[in-house]
């Protein structure tokens, strides 16, 4: 059977900087279909509480957008074969100026943008900015859209459409059931479907992944990170990478 | 008004939020639009404004100070309402809108508390749970509040991430609603957040001036100048709206100018060039922020000037020159709470005091033309904790360790 193929979630400078590159390591040698790199932003109000306080711990720092930018550069000079995605918040994208955001997310090597919070019709620039630059601007789509909505976003034909799979912040547990597999099936459009919030387990991916073009786990891999943190940059790595395996993995027989 | 796009401001407002809020978003303005056009809602609205709230709040001629500060200022005595602050006008107003919605639950953000209050008592009023998400900062500087929220039955969740108050309060609201917004009605209590909060909150508020402009009147005259202190916005807006066509009626929003000039010494985003064109917390306007956009930290006395935006109506009506922002710093609240306190025997909240230190710092330079009217939108009895702690320190200490000793002795 096909290995599941997981898109993983990395935050920018958490633990530390060490920490950060122990991580992708363990993520990409696990088999990571994508990488998606969180900048992080004071006020991250999408975010569960793991995530909040990993992105707090790194501001405190006085991390920067442009260490963070750096950070995925050097990351696309060790794995130039894993497509990135910058995952963020609106107002860093807009203090800095939406255009000169773009263009530097583009010098980094990442393939496109994850903003939740500029919505589609009112995406201050984005997806143009993307268009110019050559990279690409990915919708976050949520089970609560209305049909008229999913219908005006499926005609933007963006290459790629996040679904959002439950009602909530990420973090929590999530159970497939079939208005989850219709969602996926309503927002596909011509778009690849990267599918998640929530997913924590195996047989979660599993249950998930023939419907989608990969299956996005956040949480469970900051939560890792944060209590492999303490034994150093080899622990975070390889419990990254078993956690990666059992993910990808998990169409055997447990 | 100067709405050119829907939510829109200007360049300001707009509803910059996660996907999955934007369904509930539109569900809440076609009820709230509905709302509005239904006598029954309209009806049961001023009933409990009337029986409940005990509105009309006051106005009153300052007449001691008028003579002190040789000027003619007037008082909304809009902290006289239920729960001490003008915050019920925009809870009781959304709490009855989302029972007319069929929510069963409901959820607020609130920072020195009075909005939290304010909602825990409409809720208990109108039988509807209530959860309150408060920073814990201002939790612990605000605990008369806190044990008010859980006498009214209200669950007081504390929050501890990013700076612990209000802003963070509002992300954790935000979150919860998230992942809710089938059976619960989030009551956002400042005239900010995603459209149609501003609309709602402002609507809701718009009675302060409503009932100044008709108080006004009884007594023959249109007030020349309006202030009122500027938080995220809500008392302003309320208080200036029914004036807003009126040129004439010259309008002035305070902000905390706190201890003061560098950034995290003060909440100063109108009044000169500390802040910046910004989208947080679904919408967009003027935010303390640092050059990567990050949120930056900002200081009051005041617990509810202390945000670091400012309603999106409030900041297009700045930069258009309709309003005029000043700031008062903490020591010229204290000295004004306690000027009006001793001479005119109203006891201001440290918030409203900043509009009541203009006014004073005004009349003295001669500033102050004509009929005045400051808005007290809050009273000022919460507050005293705080100023306790700064006006009588040491009897202060005395008595809280006295009040310790007496708990540990009753509890045996």
């Amino acid at each position: 059977m096909s290995k599941v193929r997981i898109m993983s979630h990395l935050i920018a400078g958490y633990p530390d900087d060490e920490g950060m590159y122990a991580a992708a390591r363990g993520l990409v040698e696990g088999g990571a279909a994508y990488l998606e790199i969180q900048l992080p932003f004071s006020d991250p109000s999408a975010d569960g509480p793991a995530i909040q306080k990993a992105c707090s711990e790194v501001l405190s720092r006085g991390y920067r957008v442009a260490q963070g930018m750096k950070a995925i550069r050097d990351l696309k000079v060790l794995y130039p074969q894993v497509p990135v995605f910058i995952m963020t918040y609106a107002n860093l994208a807009y203090c800095i100026g939406i255009e000169s955001f773009v263009a530097s997310a583009q010098e980094s090597g990442a393939e496109g943008l994850i903003i939740p919070d500029l919505p589609f019709d009112a995406d201050e620039g984005l997806n143009a900015a993307c268009e110019k630059y050559g990279i690409t601007s990915v919708i976050v789509a949520a089970p609560s859209m209305s049909a008229e909505r999913i219908e005006k976003m499926t005609r933007e034909n963006r290459p790629y459409i996040y679904a959002a799979l439950r009602a909530g912040i990420t973090g929590e547990q999530t159970h497939l059931d079939e208005s989850i597999l219709s969602f996926i099936e309503r927002v596909r459009g011509s778009s690849r479907v990267l599918g998640g919030f929530g997913i924590s387990t195996g047989q979660q991916a599993a249950l998930l992944a023939p419907h989608v073009d990969a299956v996005v786990v956040g949480s469970a891999f900051v939560r890792l990170i944060t209590s492999a943190s303490a034994e150093g940059p080899e622990a975070i790595t390889s419990a990254l990478k078993e956690k990666m395996h059992k993910l990808t993995g998990c169409t055997e027989p447990s | 008004m100067n709405v050119d796009r829907k939510g829109y401001f200007d360049r300001f407002g707009g509803r910059y939020v996660a996907e999955i809020l934007y369904q509930p978003l539109e569900e809440l303005e076609r009820a709230f639009n509905e709302a509005m056009e239904d006598p029954l809602f309209i009806e049961e609205l001023k009933r409990m404004q009337h029986q409940y709230v005990g509105r009309p709040t006051p106005l009153m001629k300052a007449e001691n100070v008028s003579r002190l500060l040789d000027a003619e200022i007037y008082i909304k005595l809009e902290g006289y309402a239920h729960t001490g602050a003008h915050k019920i006008n925009n809870a009781l107003g959304q709490v009855l809108l989302a029972k007319k919605m069929g929510k069963t639950r409901v959820i607020a953000e609130t920072g020195a508390g009075q909005h939290g209050i304010a909602t825990a008592a409409a809720c208990a009023h109108l039988g509807m749970p209530c959860v309150v998400y408060m920073g814990s900062t201002d939790a612990d500087r605000q605990q008369p509040n806190v044990a008010g929220m859980e006498l009214y039955g209200a669950q007081v969740v504390r929050v501890e991430s990013g700076s612990k108050t209000l802003k963070d309060a509002v992300n954790e609201a935000l979150r919860d609603w998230a992942g809710s917004f089938g059976e619960t009605h989030y009551v956002l209590g400042s005239a900010l957040g995603p459209a149609p909060y501003p609309d709602i909150v402002r609507t809701f508020q718009s009675i302060i001036g409503k009932e100044t402009k008709e108080q006004t009147a009884e007594l023959g005259f249109i007030p020349d100048t309006l202030i009122a202190c500027v938080g995220g916005g809500s008392n302003a807006i309320g208080f200036f709206s029914s004036f807003l066509a009126d040129d004439a009626v010259n309008m002035i929003g305070v902000e905390a100018g706190g201890r003061g000039e560098k950034s995290g010494e003060h909440a100063v985003r109108m009044s000169d060039e500390s802040s910046r064109d910004a989208i947080i917390q679904g919408y967009k306007s003027r935010f303390l922020v640092d050059e990567d956009g990050q949120v930056l930290n900002t200081h009051s006395i005041s617990a509810g000037l202390d945000y670091p935006g400012i309603g999106p109506q409030l900041a297009s009506l700045g930069e258009r020159g309709r309003i005029t922002f000043t700031r008062a710093s903490d020591r010229e609240a204290l000295d004004a709470l306690k000027f009006f306190a001793e001479h005119e025997g109203v006891l201001f909240a440290l918030e409203s005091a900043h509009a009541a230190a203009v006014a004073i710092k005004l009349a003295q330079q001669k500033s102050l033309k004509g009929k005045t009217v400051i808005n007290m939108s809050g009273r000022g009895e919460k507050d005293l904790f705080i100023t306790s702690a700064v006006l009588r320190k040491e009897e202060w200490r005395s008595f809280l360790l006295d009040e310790l000793k007496r708990l540990e002795e009753t509890d045996v």
